[in-house]
Protein backbone atom coordinates (compact mmCIF):
# COMPACT_ATOMS: atom_id res chain seq x y z
CA UNK A 1 0.00 0.00 0.00
CA UNK A 2 1.17 3.34 -1.02
CA UNK A 3 1.57 6.19 1.23
CA UNK A 4 -1.05 8.32 -0.69
CA UNK A 5 -3.21 4.80 -0.66
CA UNK A 6 -2.87 5.10 2.87
CA UNK A 7 -4.14 8.32 3.53
CA UNK A 8 -6.86 8.04 1.60
CA UNK A 9 -7.98 4.78 3.83
CA UNK A 10 -7.61 7.01 6.28
CA UNK A 11 -9.83 10.02 4.89
CA UNK A 12 -12.78 7.99 4.51
CA UNK A 13 -15.78 9.89 5.48
CA UNK A 14 -14.44 13.24 5.54
CA UNK A 15 -16.27 16.11 3.87
CA UNK A 16 -15.86 18.06 0.90
CA UNK A 17 -12.45 17.56 -1.46
CA UNK A 18 -10.94 15.89 2.20
CA UNK A 19 -11.42 12.70 1.07
CA UNK A 20 -10.58 12.85 -2.59
CA UNK A 21 -7.74 15.36 -2.82
CA UNK A 22 -4.55 14.48 -1.71
CA UNK A 23 -3.18 17.97 -0.78
CA UNK A 24 -5.88 18.64 1.53
CA UNK A 25 -6.44 15.14 2.60
CA UNK A 26 -3.17 14.67 3.83
CA UNK A 27 -3.55 18.10 5.94
CA UNK A 28 -7.16 16.94 7.58
CA UNK A 29 -5.20 13.20 8.34
CA UNK A 30 -2.53 14.27 9.89
CA UNK A 31 -4.90 16.81 12.06
CA UNK A 32 -7.24 13.98 12.63
CA UNK A 33 -4.54 11.73 14.04
CA UNK A 34 -3.50 14.62 16.25
CA UNK A 35 -6.96 14.66 17.39
CA UNK A 36 -7.06 11.06 17.71
CA UNK A 37 -3.55 11.10 20.23
CA UNK A 38 -5.53 14.18 22.00
CA UNK A 39 -8.77 12.73 22.47
CA UNK A 40 -7.32 9.37 23.52
CA UNK A 41 -6.42 10.70 26.72
CA UNK A 42 -9.37 13.15 27.01
CA UNK A 43 -11.67 9.98 26.54
CA UNK A 44 -10.60 9.25 29.77
CA UNK A 45 -11.57 12.06 31.45
CA UNK A 46 -14.82 12.50 29.80
CA UNK A 47 -15.69 8.97 31.19
CA UNK A 48 -15.12 9.97 34.66
CA UNK A 49 -16.90 12.89 34.72
CA UNK A 50 -20.09 10.90 33.05
CA UNK A 51 -19.74 8.73 36.14
CA UNK A 52 -19.55 11.66 38.62
CA UNK A 53 -22.61 13.44 37.05
CA UNK A 54 -24.39 9.94 37.18
CA UNK A 55 -23.33 9.30 40.49
CA UNK A 56 -24.64 12.51 41.91
CA UNK A 57 -27.75 11.99 40.18
CA UNK A 58 -28.38 8.56 41.51
CA UNK A 59 -27.15 9.59 45.47
CA UNK A 60 -29.54 12.77 45.11
CA UNK A 61 -32.30 10.55 44.92
CA UNK A 62 -31.45 9.15 48.42
CA UNK A 63 -30.65 12.54 50.04
CA UNK A 64 -27.44 12.56 49.55
CA UNK A 65 -24.35 14.67 47.98
CA UNK A 66 -21.96 13.30 45.58
CA UNK A 67 -18.97 14.41 47.50
CA UNK A 68 -20.70 13.08 50.79
CA UNK A 69 -21.30 10.14 49.29
CA UNK A 70 -17.21 9.78 47.90
CA UNK A 71 -16.46 10.60 51.15
CA UNK A 72 -18.18 8.45 53.10
CA UNK A 73 -16.74 5.77 50.86
CA UNK A 74 -13.55 6.66 51.97
CA UNK A 75 -14.08 6.49 55.44
CA UNK A 76 -15.49 2.94 55.17
CA UNK A 77 -12.97 1.58 53.30
CA UNK A 78 -14.65 0.69 50.37
CA UNK A 79 -12.66 0.67 47.22
CA UNK A 80 -15.30 0.65 44.49
CA UNK A 81 -14.35 2.86 41.46
CA UNK A 82 -16.51 5.16 39.69
CA UNK A 83 -16.83 3.15 37.04
CA UNK A 84 -18.17 0.13 39.23
CA UNK A 85 -20.65 2.67 41.15
CA UNK A 86 -22.36 4.89 38.02
CA UNK A 87 -22.66 0.88 36.75
CA UNK A 88 -24.83 -0.02 39.78
CA UNK A 89 -26.81 2.85 40.20
CA UNK A 90 -28.00 2.27 36.76
CA UNK A 91 -28.48 -1.05 36.60
CA UNK A 92 -28.41 -2.26 40.29
CA UNK A 93 -30.26 0.33 41.92
CA UNK A 94 -30.73 -1.74 45.20
CA UNK A 95 -27.31 -2.50 45.43
CA UNK A 96 -26.83 0.89 44.90
CA UNK A 97 -28.86 2.00 47.95
CA UNK A 98 -27.14 -0.26 50.12
CA UNK A 99 -24.19 1.26 49.59
CA UNK A 100 -25.90 5.02 50.06
CA UNK A 101 -27.49 3.94 53.26
CA UNK A 102 -24.31 2.54 54.64
CA UNK A 103 -22.58 6.16 54.18
CA UNK A 104 -25.86 7.68 55.46
CA UNK A 105 -25.50 5.44 58.49
CA UNK A 106 -22.22 6.45 58.85
CA UNK A 107 -22.90 10.75 58.53
CA UNK A 108 -25.84 9.78 61.22
CA UNK A 109 -28.78 10.48 59.08
CA UNK B 1 1.09 -11.23 59.40
CA UNK B 2 3.77 -12.98 61.06
CA UNK B 3 4.31 -16.05 58.74
CA UNK B 4 4.79 -13.83 55.75
CA UNK B 5 7.49 -11.23 57.61
CA UNK B 6 9.48 -14.34 58.33
CA UNK B 7 9.50 -15.82 55.16
CA UNK B 8 9.59 -13.36 52.52
CA UNK B 9 12.35 -10.84 53.62
CA UNK B 10 14.27 -10.87 50.29
CA UNK B 11 10.63 -9.70 48.75
CA UNK B 12 9.48 -6.95 50.97
CA UNK B 13 6.81 -5.41 48.76
CA UNK B 14 5.10 -9.05 49.25
CA UNK B 15 5.16 -8.99 52.97
CA UNK B 16 4.05 -5.14 53.13
CA UNK B 17 0.61 -6.51 50.96
CA UNK B 18 0.39 -9.65 53.29
CA UNK B 19 0.12 -7.19 55.72
CA UNK B 20 -2.23 -4.73 54.59
CA UNK B 21 -4.38 -7.61 53.66
CA UNK B 22 -4.56 -8.85 56.97
CA UNK B 23 -5.49 -5.56 58.36
CA UNK B 24 -8.32 -5.24 55.82
CA UNK B 25 -9.68 -8.69 56.86
CA UNK B 26 -9.62 -7.63 60.39
CA UNK B 27 -11.48 -4.50 59.89
CA UNK B 28 -15.38 -3.84 60.94
CA UNK B 29 -16.33 -3.43 58.03
CA UNK B 30 -19.35 -5.46 57.61
CA UNK B 31 -21.80 -6.42 54.51
CA UNK B 32 -19.29 -4.69 51.92
CA UNK B 33 -16.63 -7.06 50.43
CA UNK B 34 -13.40 -4.84 50.42
CA UNK B 35 -11.04 -6.39 47.97
CA UNK B 36 -7.78 -6.16 49.35
CA UNK B 37 -5.89 -6.02 45.63
CA UNK B 38 -7.29 -2.58 45.05
CA UNK B 39 -6.17 -0.76 47.98
CA UNK B 40 -2.50 -2.53 47.36
CA UNK B 41 -1.18 -0.75 44.11
CA UNK B 42 2.32 -2.50 43.76
CA UNK B 43 4.38 -2.77 40.06
CA UNK B 44 2.36 -6.20 39.53
CA UNK B 45 0.92 -6.24 36.38
CA UNK B 46 -2.70 -7.61 36.17
CA UNK B 47 -3.00 -10.25 33.39
CA UNK B 48 -6.90 -11.15 32.43
CA UNK B 49 -7.88 -14.57 33.46
CA UNK B 50 -7.81 -16.77 30.47
CA UNK B 51 -9.98 -20.03 31.06
CA UNK B 52 -8.60 -22.77 29.21
CA UNK B 53 -11.12 -24.85 28.08
CA UNK B 54 -11.26 -28.45 27.59
CA UNK B 55 -10.67 -30.12 24.17
CA UNK B 56 -13.79 -29.96 21.52
CA UNK B 57 -15.57 -27.50 23.85
CA UNK B 58 -16.57 -24.15 21.84
CA UNK B 59 -18.20 -21.12 23.07
CA UNK B 60 -19.25 -18.10 21.22
CA UNK B 61 -19.72 -14.33 22.14
CA UNK B 62 -22.72 -13.29 23.14
CA UNK B 63 -23.04 -9.78 22.37
CA UNK B 64 -21.80 -7.15 24.07
CA UNK B 65 -20.70 -7.41 27.49
CA UNK B 66 -23.24 -5.54 29.59
CA UNK B 67 -21.43 -5.43 33.05
CA UNK B 68 -17.95 -3.93 32.02
CA UNK B 69 -18.77 -1.23 29.47
CA UNK B 70 -20.70 1.80 30.46
CA UNK B 71 -24.19 1.73 30.07
CA UNK B 72 -25.46 4.29 27.49
CA UNK B 73 -28.37 4.19 25.41
CA UNK B 74 -28.94 3.89 21.43
CA UNK B 75 -31.28 5.92 19.52
CA UNK B 76 -33.76 3.92 19.92
CA UNK B 77 -33.71 3.51 23.61
CA UNK B 78 -34.83 7.16 23.91
CA UNK B 79 -38.47 7.05 23.42
CA UNK B 80 -39.87 11.02 23.23
CA UNK B 81 -43.72 9.74 23.47
CA UNK B 82 -42.64 8.61 26.82
CA UNK B 83 -41.14 11.12 29.09
CA UNK B 84 -42.16 11.87 31.81
CA UNK B 85 -44.22 14.56 32.93
CA UNK B 86 -43.30 17.07 35.76
CA UNK B 87 -45.23 20.22 37.08
CA UNK B 88 -43.55 22.96 39.60
CA UNK B 89 -45.74 25.79 41.20
CA UNK B 90 -43.07 28.70 40.96
CA UNK B 91 -45.24 30.88 43.33
CA UNK B 92 -43.35 32.24 45.80
CA UNK B 93 -39.77 30.46 44.44
CA UNK B 94 -37.14 32.46 43.38
CA UNK B 95 -36.04 32.96 39.70
CA UNK B 96 -32.68 31.62 39.30
CA UNK B 97 -32.80 29.06 41.79
CA UNK B 98 -36.24 27.68 40.37
CA UNK B 99 -34.45 27.74 37.09
CA UNK B 100 -31.16 25.69 37.78
CA UNK B 101 -34.13 23.04 39.41
CA UNK B 102 -35.93 22.94 36.19
CA UNK B 103 -32.85 22.83 33.89
CA UNK B 104 -31.59 19.72 35.44
CA UNK B 105 -34.90 18.08 35.16
CA UNK B 106 -35.37 19.13 31.71
CA UNK B 107 -31.68 18.02 30.80
CA UNK B 108 -32.36 14.39 32.55
CA UNK B 109 -29.47 15.19 35.56
CA UNK B 110 -31.45 14.04 37.69
CA UNK B 111 -31.67 10.22 36.94
CA UNK B 112 -28.62 7.95 37.00
CA UNK B 113 -28.93 7.30 33.30
CA UNK B 114 -27.99 10.72 32.35
CA UNK B 115 -26.12 10.60 29.08
CA UNK B 116 -25.42 13.85 27.34
CA UNK B 117 -26.14 13.42 23.86
CA UNK B 118 -29.41 11.88 24.39
CA UNK B 119 -32.51 14.42 25.58
CA UNK B 120 -33.45 11.96 28.42
CA UNK B 121 -35.43 14.61 30.53
CA UNK B 122 -38.79 15.28 31.39
CA UNK B 123 -41.21 17.27 30.22
CA UNK B 124 -41.64 20.38 32.36
CA UNK B 125 -44.58 22.31 33.23
CA UNK B 126 -44.16 25.52 35.55
CA UNK B 127 -47.44 27.02 36.72
CA UNK B 128 -48.12 30.52 38.38
CA UNK B 129 -44.80 32.03 36.52
CA UNK B 130 -46.27 35.15 37.35
CA UNK B 131 -45.79 34.77 41.15
CA UNK B 132 -41.89 34.45 40.63
CA UNK B 133 -39.42 36.24 43.00
CA UNK B 134 -36.26 38.47 42.67
CA UNK B 135 -35.06 39.59 45.24
CA UNK B 136 -33.26 42.93 46.18
CA UNK B 137 -33.43 45.35 43.69
CA UNK B 138 -34.01 43.39 40.51
CA UNK B 139 -37.14 44.11 39.55
CA UNK B 140 -36.53 47.73 38.79
CA UNK B 141 -33.27 47.22 38.06
CA UNK B 142 -32.78 43.62 35.95
CA UNK B 143 -31.69 44.74 32.51
CA UNK B 144 -32.72 42.62 29.26
CA UNK B 145 -30.83 42.74 26.51
CA UNK B 146 -31.96 41.66 23.02
CA UNK B 147 -29.99 42.22 20.08
CA UNK B 148 -31.65 44.10 17.30
CA UNK B 149 -33.82 42.59 14.54
CA UNK B 150 -31.51 44.39 12.17
CA UNK B 151 -28.14 43.59 13.43
CA UNK B 152 -27.04 46.55 13.63
CA UNK B 153 -25.22 48.47 16.40
CA UNK B 154 -28.08 51.27 17.73
CA UNK B 155 -31.02 48.41 17.23
CA UNK B 156 -30.11 47.23 20.58
CA UNK B 157 -33.86 46.61 22.88
CA UNK B 158 -33.34 46.98 26.41
CA UNK B 159 -35.93 46.14 28.66
CA UNK B 160 -36.41 46.02 32.80
CA UNK B 161 -37.42 43.30 34.48
CA UNK B 162 -40.51 45.35 35.51
CA UNK B 163 -41.62 45.59 32.02
CA UNK B 164 -40.90 42.47 30.76
CA UNK B 165 -43.00 40.67 33.67
CA UNK B 166 -45.59 43.04 32.94
CA UNK B 167 -45.79 42.19 28.98
CA UNK B 168 -45.40 38.61 29.14
CA UNK B 169 -44.67 37.01 32.56
CA UNK B 170 -43.47 33.34 31.08
CA UNK B 171 -40.86 35.09 29.29
CA UNK B 172 -38.94 35.42 32.65
CA UNK B 173 -39.15 32.26 33.51
CA UNK B 174 -38.35 30.89 29.94
CA UNK B 175 -35.64 33.29 29.50
CA UNK B 176 -33.73 32.12 32.62
CA UNK B 177 -33.58 28.13 31.76
CA UNK B 178 -33.26 29.13 28.62
CA UNK B 179 -29.81 30.38 29.22
CA UNK B 180 -29.29 27.22 31.76
CA UNK B 181 -29.75 24.96 28.77
CA UNK B 182 -26.87 24.35 26.63
CA UNK B 183 -26.70 26.65 23.14
CA UNK B 184 -26.93 24.03 20.09
CA UNK B 185 -29.41 21.61 18.68
CA UNK B 186 -30.33 19.57 21.17
CA UNK B 187 -30.57 22.60 23.53
CA UNK B 188 -32.86 24.33 21.56
CA UNK B 189 -35.19 20.75 21.60
CA UNK B 190 -34.75 20.13 24.84
CA UNK B 191 -36.53 23.74 25.21
CA UNK B 192 -39.39 22.41 23.73
CA UNK B 193 -40.36 20.08 26.24
CA UNK B 194 -40.66 22.92 28.62
CA UNK B 195 -44.01 24.44 29.20
CA UNK B 196 -45.13 27.82 31.60
CA UNK B 197 -47.96 29.11 32.13
CA UNK B 198 -48.27 32.60 34.00
CA UNK B 199 -51.65 31.43 35.38
CA UNK B 200 -52.58 28.42 37.76
CA UNK B 201 -54.30 26.47 35.08
CA UNK B 202 -52.17 24.10 32.28
CA UNK B 203 -53.97 22.25 29.72
CA UNK B 204 -51.66 19.21 30.18
CA UNK B 205 -53.49 17.58 32.59
CA UNK B 206 -54.39 14.37 30.29
CA UNK B 207 -50.32 13.73 30.83
CA UNK B 208 -50.88 13.41 34.71
CA UNK B 209 -48.02 15.14 35.62
CA UNK B 210 -46.41 14.54 38.55
CA UNK B 211 -45.50 17.63 41.00
CA UNK B 212 -42.13 18.31 42.19
CA UNK B 213 -42.84 21.90 43.69
CA UNK B 214 -41.60 20.21 47.34
CA UNK B 215 -38.85 18.53 46.34
CA UNK B 216 -37.88 21.95 44.20
CA UNK B 217 -38.45 24.23 47.81
CA UNK B 218 -36.19 21.95 49.51
CA UNK B 219 -33.49 22.25 47.18
CA UNK B 220 -33.51 25.73 46.72
CA UNK B 221 -35.03 26.63 50.41
CA UNK B 222 -33.08 29.64 51.66
CA UNK B 223 -32.03 27.73 54.56
CA UNK B 224 -30.02 25.43 52.51
CA UNK B 225 -28.18 28.33 50.68
CA UNK B 226 -25.75 30.70 52.57
CA UNK B 227 -26.99 33.34 54.87
CA UNK B 228 -27.83 36.10 52.95
CA UNK B 229 -26.78 38.94 54.79
CA UNK B 230 -23.46 36.98 55.49
CA UNK B 231 -23.04 37.28 51.36
CA UNK B 232 -24.15 40.60 50.69
CA UNK B 233 -21.33 42.90 49.12
CA UNK B 234 -19.59 45.15 51.77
Amino acid sequence: MTVREKIFAAAKGMRGRAKNCIKIARNRVEKSWQYQYRDRRNKKRDWRRLWITRINAATREHGVKYNEFINGLGRENVCVDRKILAELAVNEPHSFKALVDRVKHMRGL
Amino acid sequence: VMLAMNATNARPHVAVAAQQRQALRGSAVKGINVKPNAVVRMNTVTRAHVVKLPEGVTTEKLGRDVFNTTYYPKGEDVDMSRKPWVVVDAAGLRLGRLSTYVATYLRGGNSPSYSPSFNMGCNVIVINAADVVVTGKKFEDKLYYNQGVRGKPGSMKVETYRSLHGRMPERVVERAIRGMLPKNRMGRETFTHLKVYAGSEHPHAAQSPQDVTADCMRATHKANQCDLESCAPQ
